[in-house]
Parts: structure tokens; C-alpha cells; sequence
């Protein structure tokens, strides 16, 4: 029998469909840009077991997705320096709309929804001048450029939304220009930086690390159920001299830096692909160039350390565990300090794991 | 950890081993860590009867031979022990090794005297390269650097007998890969691809830091930063390096690799040729298009071993490793 829902859909007209939602696309808790050994680039649904609910087909590498809090609905976000952002309906399996940036932009491969699904933000270059860019789009049947505000910051690479409705950004400090691909112009002067914005684009408040350590680029953050957000950075200097990559936000303008093991900081390639805060007051870092995955306790010390080959996408799951994938196709799962494997694709698994459960 | 290996080695000596896993581990890897071990006793031994630096010097250059013709293997033993930084901490773009020695020496640190203590100081104290520092530079107190270096002489002796002692049983491990029970090798490609990855990782070694650390830039070489330069190693390090991984390469694999042996080959020559000791030639153009030519041929080989061993074993560039973003 037809929902009422569908029902009055069905009524109206044949373009204004019925809005599905999560469980229509069989229950992922967690959306993955991924490459098939064909070559194809794909986003996949991945359930708490390790398998795949959905598979959509994407024009390029994708990088990461902005999942919608309660519709089956998604928006691939083209890696950087690219100009388009594909939103998804990811229960009947089809592109839904083609976002483009505005004259002068370009995405960074995030994107994050208001808490309602009412507003897509998404991370943006202002080429000319190299600002820091947030911009805002209403969804909806067609999503509609609404406005923009600064990122407070150069090169905002990931952009959430905290449990309180904030939104939180990672400022990387490090200006590119499509012109030169992805060189860094201005690592002598980088100033990286966390910034956090009320609902409506008010800067809140702003974290920085220290002035020795201004080449750590911070890329990715990850909140947790307490509003804590995890960061994850990249430093721009000697490999071998690198400060923790990870610090710990609770407020207040200040980053704490996690307490890192030196034998392990020296083999990461001072890179940090993914960072996030799952269960209570825990947080997972991956080291893709490391092939380790690293676990913190509330306080930031490491408190386990993982191999995987590749390894990169990291996600809180319902249940207080941190879903793990990796380049090779493997998904894992990070429980109470032990890592199990859970199921092998024959997919390459590419940066970051979405979680569709609201923390 | 010991007596869980001890329980699955009955359980898994019978199985089939695979043939070049097999042959890596029995002509090089197991060979090497006993010299190591055998090279660091003797230093230890040596330093012990006379500590005056002249008297240590042959049997410091004999080990740290040894070390560096075995530096690339850091599975295993070495991981497991958490050991990877007490051989030799090197690069220290922050001197931390120069400064942990002045710290001992200013105090005069009684742990010297205290073997199993001195193994828990930092490791940047400890090592090869803290041992360099001894038997190279002028030190303030000799009576202090003398008792320092039979601290570190011994300890580089214990850790390297340790690592050698656990082995056997970690080859085991790697032999089985796949077998039931064997949860550190779950099929026979972890294995090869743990042996792989000791060989890519010792060729970007060698072409990013031991050749490209003291290249710097045009603008700005930076001879300080050659490795062991104070013994004038530097060199010697890039021509152990590549004959130990042209071993483990020719090991590990049934084909017969003539674009890889043709590599090494070229880089051996290259670097058999260059007069340059420390490489501090770096800092004028002459001797630093030398030594470029050697980190081209290191590229060349690491292209090499991408044909010819890591693309024939499925193994392909990390997805997200290079993706950097």
C-alpha cells in the first residue's frame, strides 16, 4: 500500500517525486567515494558489517560527500581544484542535479548540510585572491546558489556541522591556484586555523596552533557527541621535524595537540588523511602514507596504533565504533583499542567515510 | 608475544614455504641481522678492552656496515621491539642527538653505568649516530665520552643480538603466511608485499633522504646534512644501500629483472666513481651535479622495480597515499 506520502506525490505531478530516505537506499551508515577495478569512479552506501548497500556512478574521482540528515541524498563534491558537485539520490540510484561553482571558484571536495537538510555549505577558492570561501545553497527538488560568507581563513578544506548546529571549519592556510595545480604559493606565510560559525555564518570562534608550527596545515576535523572536534593535520616542513598531527578542540580558541608516539610521527610523511571522534570521547587519526591508523583516548594521548595498507576513510558508526577503509578495498572496524577486519571489495576505497548518522 | 610465536611455530613448520619469501629471508635477511649482531659484539667487546676513539673506530665502522646493509628491514623484530630509532636516529633536522649528548655529559649521567637502564634513555642518545658523535667529535669530558661509549657500544650489542634472536621466529611467521593460525601473514601476498615494501621504501629512503637531504636545492644545497658525514659514511651508506636492496630485489622474485640489475648496476658505478666521501661537493655545482647523477639512477631503479617486481605482484601506488589532499 502507498504511503500517504507517495500517494499525494503521485498525485501532484511526475516531477515532484517522493523523498526516500535512508533506508530506501538499504541502510547504509556510511557513503564512500570509490574506484572500480575498471576504472570506473563510483559513490557507495557501507553498512555496519562491511558490505556495500548502493552503488552510484560518478563522472570523475570523487573525494568526499555531504550526506542529507534524513534523505537518501547526497552531494559528491569533485576533488580539488574541480567546479562541480553532483547531488544524488542514492535510493533509486541516479544524479539528481549538476552543481557548478561560481565564475572564479572551485570546490575542495567537501561539503556539509544544516542540521534540517535545508542548506548544503560547501568549501571554496576564490581564485583571484585566494579567500577562503563557504558557500550556501537551499535544497531541495533543485538546489539553488543561494549566498556565500568568508571561511576566515585560505585553502577551507573540510567543513561539518557540530551537534549544537554549528558549523566547523578546517582552514588549511595554504593558497593553490588552478594555474599551478596543486603547488603551495605561500608556505612561508601560512597560517592555518580552525574556525567555527553559528547557523548563520557568524564567526564564533577561531583556534590557531603555535607560531613555531604554522606550516601544519589542518585539513580534516571530525566532531564528536560532546561537540569536541578532532583535527587532523598535514605539515608542510622537514617530515622529520613534524609536531603532532593531531590536536583535540574542546573551545576557547585553543588547539590541545595529541601526545604521538615520535617513532611513528617520523614514518608519516607528516600526513594525515582522516581524523574521527567516535564513541564516547574517543578519536581515530589515519596515516595513508604511514599505512597506520592511530587511536587517542579523551585526553588525546595515542593509546593504539593499527596497520593498514593505504589506509584513509574513518567515520563514526551508531554503536560507538569507528568504521575504517582503505585504498586496497578493505573495510575494518576500530573497537575498544582492537582493529578486525570486517570485508574486502574489490574497490579502492578513496579519502573519507561520511557517516549518516547524525552524532 | 614470544610464547605465542614459540606456540604457532609447531603448528606451522610443516607447511609449504613460499619459494621467494623463503629465499629472501635465508639469503638476506637472516644472515644480515647475525652480522649485525656478530659486527656489533665485537664493538662492544672492543670498546670495552680500550675506549679511546682511535682503538673503537675500525670496530664502529665494521658494525655500522653491517646495520646499514640490514637498515631497510624494519618489519619484524625490530618493529615489535620498538627499536626502529635506537639503531641510529637519523635525520635530526633538530640536532636532538647533539643536544641528548651534551645533556648526559653536562650531568655526567651515572646511567652509563647502569646497562639495563641505559637502555630506556632516549633513543636519540643511543645508536650509531650518538656513537659517531663520540669517536668524531672533540669531546669536553674524555672520561665521560669513554664510559658513554661503552654504554652505547653495549647497548647497540644487546638490542641488535635481541632483534637477531627473534628472527627465526617472525621468518616463520612469514614462511606460513596464509597458514591456519597465522594472523600477522593472512595470505601469502602480506608476506610479499612486507618484503616489497622493505624494498620501495628503502629506494625512496636512499633517493629522498640519504642522496636528497644534503642536494637541498640549487639555491640552497645543504652539506651539513649528509648522513654519518662526520666519519665520512655518507657515501659508503648510498653504496651499502644499493648493493643490500639489489640482494633483496634479485630475492625476492624468479624473473630475471634486466632492467632493474641494469639500474643498479648503473647506480653502482656512479657511485663507485664519485671521490666524495662525506658528499660535501654538493655545495658547488660541479660536485652536485655528481651526486644528482646517483639520485637519477636511484629513480631509475625505483622505476625499475615497479615493472619488474611490484606491478607483476598486483602491487599497485597507494589510492590515497598519493592522492595528498
Amino acid at each position: 500500500m502507498p504511503t500517504r506520502r507517495t500517494f499525494l506525490a503521485g498525485l501532484t505531478s511526475a516531477s515532484l517525486t517522493p523523498t526516500l530516505g535512508w533506508a530506501d537506499a538499504g541502510n547504509p551508515i556510511a557513503l564512500s567515494a570509490a574506484r572500480r577495478p575498471d576504472g570506473q569512479h563510483v559513490l557507495v552506501g557501507l553498512a555496519r558489517t562491511g558490505h556495500i548497500t548502493f552503488e552510484i556512478t560518478l563522472p570523475a574521482r570523487g573525494h568526499a560527500a555531504a550526506a542529507h540528515p534524513h534523505v537518501a541524498e547526497a552531494v559528491a563534491i569533485a576533488r580539488r581544484p574541480g567546479t562541480f558537485a553532483k547531488v544524488i539520490d542514492c535510493a533509486r540510484g541516479r544524479v539528481k542535479q549538476t552543481l557548478h561553482a561560481p565564475t572564479g571558484r572551485h570546490f575542495y571536495g567537501h561539503g556539509a548540510f544544516s542540521a534540517d537538510g535545508a542548506f548544503l555549505f560547501t568549501p571554496e577558492n576564490d581564485i583571484a585572491t585566494g579567500a577562503g570561501w563557504i558557500g550556501v545553497w537551499e535544497s531541495g527538488t533543485r538546489y539553488k546558489r543561494l549566498d556565500s560568507f568568508s571561511s576566515a581563513g585560505i585553502g577551507p578544506h573540510e567543513i561539518l556541522r557540530t551537534p549544537s548546529g554549528q558549523l566547523a571549519v578546517a582552514n588549511g592556510g595554504i593558497r593553490t591556484h588552478p594555474a599551478t595545480g596543486r603547488d603551495k604559493l605561500n608556505l612561508d606565510t601560512m597560517r592555518p586555523n580552525l574556525a567555527i560559525f553559528d547557523a548563520d555564518g557568524r564567526l564564533a570562534d577561531m583556534a590557531e596552533g603555535p607560531d613555531t608550527q604554522h606550516q601544519n596545515s589542518l585539513r580534516h576535523i571530525s566532531a564528536g557527541r560532546d561537540g569536541n572536534i578532532v583535527c587532523g593535520f598535514q605539515w608542510q616542513g622537514d617530515r622529520f621535524d613534524a609536531p603532532p598531527l593531531v590536536a583535540l578542540y574542546t573551545g576557547n580558541g585553543t588547539l590541545i595537540p595529541a601526545q604521538m608516539d615520535d617513532t611513528n610521527l617520523r614514518k608519516l610523511d607528516g600526513y594525515i588523511g582522516s581524523v574521527s571522534a567516535y564513541g564516547n570521547g574517543r578519536y581515530a587519526a589515519s596515516a595513508p602514507r604511514g599505512n597506520m591508523t592511530f587511536e587517542f583516548d579523551s585526553t588525546g594521548t595515542q593509546s593504539g596504533t593499527h596497520s593498514a595498507r593505504d589506509v584513509c576513510g574513518l567515520c563514526a558508526t551508531p554503536d560507538g565504533m569507528c568504521l575504517v577503509t582503505d585504498g586496497t578495498g578493505r573495510v575494518h572496524i576500530l573497537k575498544d583499542s582492537t582493529f578486525t577486519h570486517l570485508a574486502t571489495h574489490k574497490y579502492a576505497f578513496d579519502n573519507h567515510l561520511v557517516a549518516l548518522t547524525p552524532v | 608475544m614470544r610464547l605465542a610465536i614459540a606456540l604457532c611455530l609447531s603448528a606451522l613448520s610443516a607447511l609449504p614455504a613460499v619459494a621467494d619469501v623463503q629465499r629472501a629471508i635465508d639469503t638476506h635477511i637472516l644472515p644480515g641481522h647475525v652480522a649485525l649482531s656478530m659486527r656489533t659484539a665485537e664493538l662492544a667487546n672492543t670498546a670495552q678492552a680500550d675506549c679511546s676513539p682511535e682503538a673503537v673506530r675500525p670496530a664502529f665502522h665494521a658494525a655500522y656496515d653491517a646495520w646499514i646493509s640490514i637498515s631497510h628491514i624494519q618489519i619484524g623484530p625490530i618493529e615489535d621491539q620498538a627499536l626502529t630509532l635506537h639503531m641510529s636516529y637519523w635525520p635530526d633536522p633538530k640536532d636532538s642527538t647533539g643536544k641528548a649528548l651534551a645533556r648526559l655529559t653536562a650531568a655526567a649521567d651515572p646511567i652509563v653505568d647502569q646497562p639495563k637502564a641505559f637502555g630506556d634513555v632516549s633513543a636519540t642518545a643511543q645508536g650509531f649516530t650518538a656513537l659517531e658523535r663520540l669517536l668524531y667529535e672533540t669531546q669536553t669530558d674524555a672520561a665521560y665520552a669513554c664510559r658513554l661509549t661503552q654504554a652505547i657500544a653495549r647497548d647497540l650489542a644487546r638490542k641488535s643480538a635481541a632483534i637477531n634472536a627473534d628472527w627465526p621466529a617472525f621468518a616463520t611467521l612469514m614462511r606460513s603466511a596464509g597458514a591456519d593460525g597465522n594472523t600477522r601473514f593472512q595470505n601469502e601476498d602480506e608476506a610479499r608485499r612486507a618484503l616489497y615494501t622493505a624494498l620501495s621504501t628503502g629506494l625512496a629512503f636512499l633517493h629522498d633522504q640519504r642522496l636528497g637531504r644534503p642536494l637541498g636545492t640549487f639555491e640552497r644545497p645543504r652539506p651539513l646534512r649528509a648522513e654519518a658525514r662526520r666519519s665520512e659514511r655518507s657515501l659508503r651508506h648510498v653504496q651499502l644501500q644499493l648493493a643490500a636492496l639489489e640482494t633483496l630485489a634479485a630475492a625476492m622474485t624468479d624473473s630475471d629483472l634486466s632492467a632493474t640489475k641494469a639500474a643498479f648496476a648503473a647506480a653502482r658505478a656512479r657511485a663507485d666513481a664519485l671521490d666524495d666521501p662525506a658528499l660535501q661537493g654538493v655545495a658547488d655545482p660541479g660536485g652536485r651535479f655528481r651526486v644528482e647523477l646517483i639520485q637519477q639512477a636511484v629513480r631509475a631503479i625505483q622505476i625499475a622495480v615497479i615493472d619488474e617486481i611490484g606491478t607483476p605482484l598486483g602491487i599497485t601506488a597507494g589510492f590515497n597515499s598519493l592522492d595528498g589532499d
